[in-house]
């Protein structure tokens, strides 16, 4: 019964509304696709979607490790505090979001630094939202990590430097590689946070979403719908092979 | 010393990318004083927007946990054709871009769309209208009840299911008595987040809603509406609202989580 | 003395775990600490390691002093009871490891590395993954990683604690013939007496943080120093310090094979045990329920 009523209602609410964004797309047949892929428009969108992503990614990677280290492995006043923190940019609307980053590094903001209208404000927006991803990812794996196996490094002669890039590391990529997929699929799609921090100036800083929510408010469905499937296709194989990648990285699981 | 080093590395990137700009909603919205953001609180708009946006959220988040505790046990117990696209499927909303699922839905509900164009015929309007909106508020917030009661499923075994049916229980009555209660956190969890995350949304009920003032704005689209018409005052107050609910949402999720580890 | 361990106390918040303990082992002796969980122990053989710091005393390897040394530089081998083995390692890497570290050349590493593998009787597993070997694999592959190094000393924390009984005693067994192979200074941390008696040449029981006797095997089963050791080497029977025959009923008779454990209960209610051959049990056709007549042979008396 259960499960009658779960396919049912994801079928209506989801299925079939994907359904109807590619049947849309290919409505147009592959003329609507070229000619999609033909504008310097939509090609400047996407390259500029994906390759912030991919940035903040590597960016998130790195930070996303780091604070998860220093949740599990340090000890100082306020730990609690600062592990709900982390799950904010989670709870916070995304447009409020957008509004409070405008609002400290924006044109009237107090630090004098104005990342307004210009890729470093996509990025800014986007390091904001996916901030919880990799943190989220790498902290269990963090805690339950075998301490005995970097103590048998250590009474092998390495050092700690060497510890950590020789034996935490290679055992935590899986989780970072993991955090680092959600990360990018949120960072692709991503409207609300980038829509007032960013400018939406084509060619500079239009993101992908803002780019097909022009095209749905100018009437252009179809057009909305190719770049739609377009943005899905790609960060699909992203994910796909970030997956693989991941299922490499766990080879010796045994 | 390495460690401290680090650990003002990690505490400052938090401060800097966190915790300061959601410092500055509190310091605009107050900026002025409290005058400004009680007035614009007041307003028939702010007033309609926080209603819609509570309404909403009171129709999608019993949906989605009802939807959300029956998926889980199908895709915990059970092994049915298609179990693994279901799988998937719960992701989607999670992967997709907000925008493409307003698109969607549009494509679906609205007045040429393949279901909308037959309601249209019935005078029932689903997109720029109130029920799109509901729609897309329960398309966004599927996968957490999902996702929050799988592993507890998963985690606690049949046994106790198990049991109850030889001492005589029915299916419903170890469901009530049995299943229910022992998933209980992982249901709360889910349905905190769910909340969370049917107050907040806006990419896509911005799509589907038309944005009509006074009409069809949730909270979050009122933050846009008011920025656009240059009102500031407005959009902090409503931003402000917004923060209130989303750290009321992380501190209610540490108590629970206290709670539930005592 | 290549081992020196002088008034070293530790404590972990309000728990002792080391009480002003000091011991010597000799150079290319196998010694076990021998106790009960929170004996002090392990904690023993991780301060000698440099795995932890003690509060107080010091630690002598080879006539250095250590105690301020971190692991890295103490040239210490360790085997951890759960292996602690780089499972994102082949087994080559894991055991090249230690060298690696120390940068010594290739040819030298591959050499070294067979050289151990074919010690530990796992050459041919160079390429797995610690995943696909069994417990007592896993733990081979452990001892020959530590020992690739040629460690000044060999400590090893409950080695065999993991494995099933059988591998147990093979690998005991095995060590103790690897041991008079490679003559490093090993020191083994177990609970299990028999383990103990049966491979050290010299057994440090502990208690409480304290040492309560060192002494070889049979030192140790036959002059105990207390009841405590006594009692932890093998199981006792109480009796009345005066020699007089006693009698008893067979309760129950467990036949171990070669030799039959006899319960009695003596006229009074106290449990006794004795030990007799097969052919004893035979001859004298013990059965439950007989009376029989028991003489201590041998018994020490511990002041109150």
């Amino acid at each position: 019964m259960g499960w009658g009523v779960a396919t049912i209602y994801l079928s209506l609410m989801v299925l079939v509304p994907l359904a109807a964004v590619v049947a849309r797309a290919s409505a147009g047949g592959l003329g609507a696709f070229r000619a999609a892929l033909g504008s310097p428009e939509v090609i400047a969108t996407l390259a500029l979607t994906f390759g912030a992503a991919f940035a903040v990614v590597a960016v998130n990677a790195a930070t996303g490790t780091l604070i998860a280290w220093v949740l599990v492995r340090d000890r100082f006043p306020g730990q609690r505090l600062v592990n709900a923190v982390i799950d904010l940019p989670f709870a916070l609307p995304t447009i409020v979001a957008g509004l409070t980053l405008l609002a400290l590094y924006g044109p009237k903001g107090p630090l004098g630094i104005n990342v307004a209208y210009s890729r470093a404000g996509v990025l800014l927006a986007l390091l904001f939202v996916t901030l919880p991803f990799v943190v989220r990812s790498v902290q269990p794996v963090l805690l339950e990590l075998d301490r005995d196996m970097e103590q048998a490094a250590a009474s092998l002669g390495a050092s700690h430097g060497l510890i950590f890039r020789a034996i935490i590391l290679p055992n935590l990529l899986p989780a970072i590689l993991s955090g680092a997929a959600l990360a990018f699929a949120r960072a692709i799609g991503e409207f609300g946070s980038v829509v007032l921090l960013s400018g939406n100036i084509p060619f500079q800083t239009e993101v992908a979403s803002v780019h097909i929510y022009g095209q749905i408010e100018s009437g252009d469905t179809t057009g909305a719908a190719v770049v739609s499937v377009l943005l899905l296709a790609l960060s699909l194989a992203v994910l796909l092979a970030l997956n693989a990648l991941q299922r490499w990285g766990r080879r010796y699981d045994g | 010393m390495a460690r401290r080093t680090l650990r003002g590395l990690a505490l400052g990137y938090l401060l800097a990318l966190l915790v300061l700009p959601v410092g500055m909603v509190f310091a605009r919205a107050f900026a002025d004083g409290l005058g400004p953001v009680w007035a614009a609180l007041s307003r028939p708009e702010t007033l309609h927007a926080l209603w819609l946006t509570l309404a909403i959220a009171a129709v999608a988040v019993p949906a989605n946990t009802v939807f959300g505790v029956l998926c889980a046990l199908a895709l915990v117990r059970h092994d049915f054709p298609g179990k693994s696209i279901v799988n998937a499927m719960v992701d989607v909303p999670f992967t997709i871009s907000p925008v493409v699922v307003g698109l969607a839905l549009i494509l679906v509900y609205g007045q040429d769309g393949w279901v909308g164009s037959w309601l249209a015929q019935r005078g029932i309007q689903v997109i720029f209208a109130l029920p799109g909106m509901i729609l897309a508020t329960i398309f966004i917030s599927i996968p957490f009840v999902v996702r929050e009661v799988a592993p507890v499923l998963r985690e606690i075994g049949t046994e106790q299911e198990q049991a109850a049916s030889t001492l005589g229980a029915s299916g419903l009555q170890t469901f009530w008595q049995v299943t229910l209660p022992s998933i209980r956190w992982g249901v709360v969890y889910g349905v905190v987040l769910t909340t969370a995350r049917a107050l907040g949304e806006f990419g896509t009920v911005a799509v589907v809603s038309g944005k009509i003032a006074g009409r069809t704005e949730t909270l979050t689209v009122l933050v846009e509406d008011r920025f656009q018409a240059f009102d500031l005052a407005g959009a902090y107050t409503a931003s402000l609202l917004l923060a209130l609910l989303a750290l009321a949402t992380l501190f209610l999720m540490n108590v629970l989580t206290a709670r539930e580890e005592a | 003395m290549a081992i020196t361990v002088h008034r070293v106390s530790k404590r972990f918040g309000a728990f002792v775990a080391l009480d002003d303990v000091s011991l010597s082992v000799p150079g290319g002796s196998l010694t076990a600490l021998l106790g009960p969980s929170g004996s002090g122990k392990s904690t023993l053989l991780r301060v000698i390691a440099g795995l932890e710091p003690p509060d107080s005393g010091e630690v002598f390897i080879l006539g250095e002093h250590v105690t301020q040394v971190p692991p890295q530089k103490r040239g210490v081998g360790f085997v951890f009871q759960h292996y602690a083995a780089f499972k994102h390692m082949t087994v080559y890497d894991n055991v090249a490891f230690g060298l690696k570290v120390r940068k010594r050349p290739k040819r030298e590493i591959d050499q070294r590395v067979g050289e151990l593998l074919r010690l530990v009787q796992l050459d041919g597993f160079a390429q797995r993954y610690p995943a696909q070997l069994s417990g007592g694999q896993r733990q081979r592959m452990a001892l020959a990683r530590a020992l690739a190094v040629e460690p000044k000393v060999l400590l090893l924390d409950e080695p065999f604690g993991a494995l099933d009984a059988q591998v147990r005693k093979e690998l005991r067994a095995w060590l103790r013939r690897l041991h008079d192979e490679v003559h490093v200074t090993t020191v083994l941390v177990t609970h299990d007496q028999e383990e103990a008696m049966e491979v050290a040449d010299q057994v440090v029981v502990m208690n409480h943080g304290r040492v309560e006797q060192a002494g070889s095997p049979r030192t140790i089963y036959e002059q105990p120093a207390n009841a405590f050791v006594m009692g932890f080497i093998g199981p006792v029977n109480r009796l009345e310090p005066n020699g007089m025959t006693r009698e008893a009923m067979i309760e129950r008779l467990v036949h171990y094979g070669f030799e039959v454990r006899v319960d009695l209960a003596l006229e009074d209610g106290e449990r006794i045990w004795a030990q007799v051959t097969r052919d004893d049990a035979e001859q004298l056709e013990l059965e439950r329920g007989q009376i029989v007549y028991v003489r201590p042979s041998h018994t020490r008396v511990f002041g109150p």
